[in-house]
């Protein structure tokens, strides 16, 4: 498929997955957590996705839970994005031996599993959503800055950005006019990659039960239906609408990604969990 | 402010300009690029400096206007040693020298426009309001041989030989006194190095402006420089008038140099009917 | 004896931006043995000519009209017959020795496929058919050459084992485009001597280049190439001594030696080129009648052939 249909394929569903999260209260005007019906009753014309083991409207919880989901997904991302490519252009473009100890302090930290190390570091304190959103963004950044660095290190190194120099520009005008500018698109991919990492990160963490259960979004939605039975009774309709969103905007945002690799050609790391 | 050193009849004086590179672990191996390098241009003048890739000469002009910090040695501009001076104060002689690169690819900012190519050094000294600015960018471009309506176009939209023009015009915005051009036609067509050659040479003679020329083709040098200097794996082996130089090469690698340039003439042939036609 | 007849030849590029008319309507005749130069400044199309002639263009190339070669016509030929006649009947020298050579290859292996590729010997006599060809090439020790990566190689050195690679099957043409592109003076004059050694000598050349020194020193016959089309042919000393075509005169007069005289303007671009001469806008001779009419190749003096209106 060409990479441009899968583009606009990526960003429709995207546009209609978001779009849903901020309709969410016209969609379900009961809200979330209202007990609207009888327990763990198929889907009918009241709940077109049927109810949970305490009667809530599986498609409330879906669509509000939409909007919890996106934000943790995409928030972390953009704080990720953001530290990377200030620390990256800043360790590229001066290099000397505050690069090369940032690179070892790096080199150290990236074997060790975001997921694990996540998991270990709530143990010590419970923290709520935002707290773990904020910790998922800094230590997403960790991996970014090495690929950020590389992109301007050979965007720095070019004779423009020396002609810059030498017309008299500052080191903060060079780097935020003349070299973010360049290494966007790389941004722009980062962007994209790691909202879907990070956003798949947060269900599985919200799965295990990291932050309050009582908040509703789709980790907390396949946990419950998980624990209470829903698997195991067959309840199709409980699973599989939380399932099927996670892996519908995963794969939006992959087409996304996908179709930025060609406009230019850094060899990219895809980091997986 | 910068003093006015107008009067200064030397415009750039190189005295024992070393630059060692080195490398590796615990920077272990050493390169020296260029070697207890003096020269001098006087205000006005054209030097050309000529060697082969590898000979140091591209450093040596970078040395000149200290976007290389050299090893040893120090660098006199317009009477002032640039080598002492902190970052801030060297941002203020910016303005004065200016460089032209080989490659007209890699030389502009491919996100800026012409407009904005030629409009940053006066948006970074804010000399002028946005109307002059807009009048001023279309005098320089006019200056370079470029018309208006590229003002808006990018890079890649643009030819090799108009890219170069549009550098030389960003160059020019800040009226700079020295310029160094390193092999700045290099790359392109003959006969557009030829229009860019001749551009550089008639802007030169209207605003006395003392020049650089790095080059390894010398018969490019011969036409263009004054006086010559040829550097050899990191020293100058010779200098002297072109015309002195060219036809009475005394060190042994300038002959080579020099019997290679005259071979590559004679195969072209001394009768030519270049002038008009019939 | 004619070797290769191109007639009518046009490619024409397809691209978003519209038509691309690299080559437009070009007659050329190559004979055997002879050292024939296409000379033109960049964006005039001579590489497209190279690459038709081996069959090398992208797909969203047109191509209309004939390349003759041996009774064949190149332009028609399946891709089949192409393979057995690249490399072995009509070598390559490429453009860019930086990108053409295989960075995890060696050297001596890159060399030695194509003799595998046409079977012209076992693969144990290949390696050592590989090295004397480049000790022949000026590699010191080629044994050792053989074995090393194109990385480690200067430019001067890689150009002599890009000529290796299209001389290894001793071909009987040999295309050679931008041969002395980015070398140093005195690097370009041993490539240069090297090529009229080794490859002149017993084979036909076809030189496209930019280099006006390259042409006089190796070619015998001189094509002038502007805007898609030829402007000038005739023997190379002869071209290049008395020129003809007002565009020939204006490269030569802006060779350094000459002074660096300019030549106003710039190249049409090939989406819209102008109706009559493409040249008129630069003219320094242009009449009227040359911005509405498209000149033709007029004969000139003996074997000269060109096409301008001054001549009519």
């Amino acid at each position: 498929m060409s990479r441009k249909v899968l583009l606009w394929i990526g960003i429709a569903v995207l546009c209609i997955y978001i779009g849903i999260a901020l309709a969410a209260p016209l969609i379900a005007p009961q809200g979330p957590i209202a007990i609207t019906g009888k327990p763990l009753q198929p889907p009918d014309s009241q709940h077109p996705f049927g109810t949970n083991e305490v009667g809530q409207d599986i498609l409330a919880q879906l669509v509000f839970g939409a909007r919890i989901t996106l934000l943790y997904g995409f928030c972390s991302a953009l704080l990720a994005v953001t530290i990377s490519t200030s620390i990256g252009i800043v360790l590229g473009y001066y290099g000397g031996i505050v690069d090369e100890i940032a690179c070892r302090v790096i080199d150290v930290v990236m074997p060790i599993p975001m997921f694990v190390l996540l998991i270990v570091l709530t143990t010590f304190f419970s923290p709520g959503i935002v707290q773990v959103s904020l910790l998922m963004g800094l230590m997403g950044s960790i991996y970014g800055i090495r690929i950020m660095r590389a992109q301007v290190l050979s965007v720095a190194r070019t004779s423009f950005v020396e002609g810059a120099r030498a017309i008299g520009a500052s080191d903060v005008r060079i780097m935020s006019r003349h070299i973010l500018p360049n290494v966007m698109p790389l941004v722009m991919v980062k962007f994209v990659s790691s909202s879907q990492q990070l956003l798949l990160m947060g269900v599985g963490l919200s799965f295990i039960g990291i932050w309050d259960t009582t908040t509703v979004d789709w980790g907390t939605m396949i946990q419950n239906a998980y624990s209470q039975g829903g698997l195991a009774l067959g309840l199709w309709w409980w699973i599989l609408p939380p399932g099927l969103a996670v892996i519908g905007v995963s794969l939006a945002l992959a087409m996304i990604g996908y179709s930025f690799e060609d406009k230019f050609n850094p060899r990219v790391e895809v980091n997986r969990i | 402010m910068v003093p006015d050193r107008s009067g200064v009849s030397c415009m750039i004086k190189l005295d024992g300009i070393t630059k060692i590179y080195s490398r590796g672990f615990l920077r272990q191996q050493k390169t020296v690029a260029v070697n207890n390098v003096t020269l001098s241009i006087k205000r006005g003048e054209t030097l050309g400096l000529v060697g082969e890739s590898g000979s140091g000469k591209s450093t040596l002009g970078r040395i000149a206007l200290r976007l290389i910090e050299p090893t040893n040695g120090t660098i006199r501009f317009e009477g002032t040693d640039l080598t002492g001076l902190s970052g801030k104060e060297l941002r203020k002689f910016r303005p004065r020298m200016q460089i032209l690169f080989q490659d007209p690819d890699t030389a502009l900012d491919p996100r800026m426009t012409v407009r904005q190519c030629v409009e940053e050094p006066l948006a970074i000294w804010d000399r002028t309001g946005p109307e002059e600015t807009e009048s001023r960018i279309l005098d320089l471009l006019e200056q370079v041989g470029l018309t208006p309506d590229l003002i808006d176009r990018y890079p890649f939209e643009i030819s090799g030989g108009q890219k170069q023009r549009v550098a030389l015009a960003r160059v020019l915005t800040l009226n700079p006194g020295f310029i160094v051009a390193d092999e700045p036609t290099a790359a392109l067509d003959l006969s557009v190095q030829a229009q860019v050659l001749s551009l550089i040479k008639s802007i030169q003679k209207r605003t006395n402006l003392t020049l650089l020329f790095i080059s390894h083709d010398l018969q490019v040098i011969g036409q263009m420089s004054d006086r010559v200097a040829v550097m050899h794996k990191g020293s100058i082996v010779e200098q002297g008038a072109t015309q002195d130089v060219l036809n009475n090469p005394q060190d042994p690698y300038t002959r080579q140099l020099v019997a290679a340039a005259r071979e590559g003439e004679a195969w072209l042939g001394k009768t030519r009917d270049t002038g008009a036609v019939h | 004896m004619e070797l290769i007849r191109i007639a009518g030849l046009k490619v024409i590029f397809s691209t978003r931006s519209g038509e691309i008319r690299a080559v437009d309507m070009v007659d050329l005749s190559i004979n055997d043995g002879d050292s024939f130069c296409l000379i033109g400044e960049s964006g005039c199309g001579k590489t497209v000519m190279g690459m038709a002639v081996m069959g090398l263009l992208p797909k969203n190339a047109g191509i209309t009209g004939t390349i003759r070669y041996r009774g064949q016509d190149l332009v028609a030929a399946p891709e089949h017959n192409m393979q057995q006649i690249r490399g072995r009947e009509i070598a390559l020298i490429s453009q860019n020795s930086a990108n053409a050579l295989n960075p995890v290859m060696r050297v001596g292996d890159q060399i030695a496929e194509s003799l595998l590729i046409h079977q012209l010997c076992p693969a144990d006599k290949a390696w050592e058919q590989t090295v004397q060809l480049l000790g022949t090439l000026g590699f010191e020790d080629p044994t050792q050459g053989a074995s090393w990566y194109p990385h480690e190689f200067s430019g001067g050195m890689r150009e002599r084992i890009l000529i290796a690679l299209a001389l290894i099957c001793n071909p009987r043409i040999v295309i050679a485009d931008e041969p002395t592109s980015g070398l140093d003076a005195q690097v370009k004059t041993q490539i240069l001597r090297l090529m009229k050694d080794r490859v002149v000598n017993g084979r036909t050349l076809l030189l496209i280049t930019h280099d006006l020194g390259a042409a006089a020193f190796l070619s015998t016959r001189l094509a002038v190439m502007y805007a898609g089309e030829i402007l000038e042919t005739g023997p190379t000393k002869e071209v290049l001594a008395r020129p003809l075509h007002p565009y020939t005169q204006g490269l030569l007069a802006s060779l350094p030696s000459a002074g660096l005289h300019p030549i106003p303007g710039l190249s049409p671009s090939p989406a819209h080129f102008p109706a009559g001469c493409r040249f008129s806008d630069r003219c320094p001779a242009v009449q009227d009648r040359c911005r509405g009419n498209h000149p033709v190749m007029i004969a000139a003096h003996g074997s000269r052939q060109v096409r301008c209106l001054l001549y009519d």
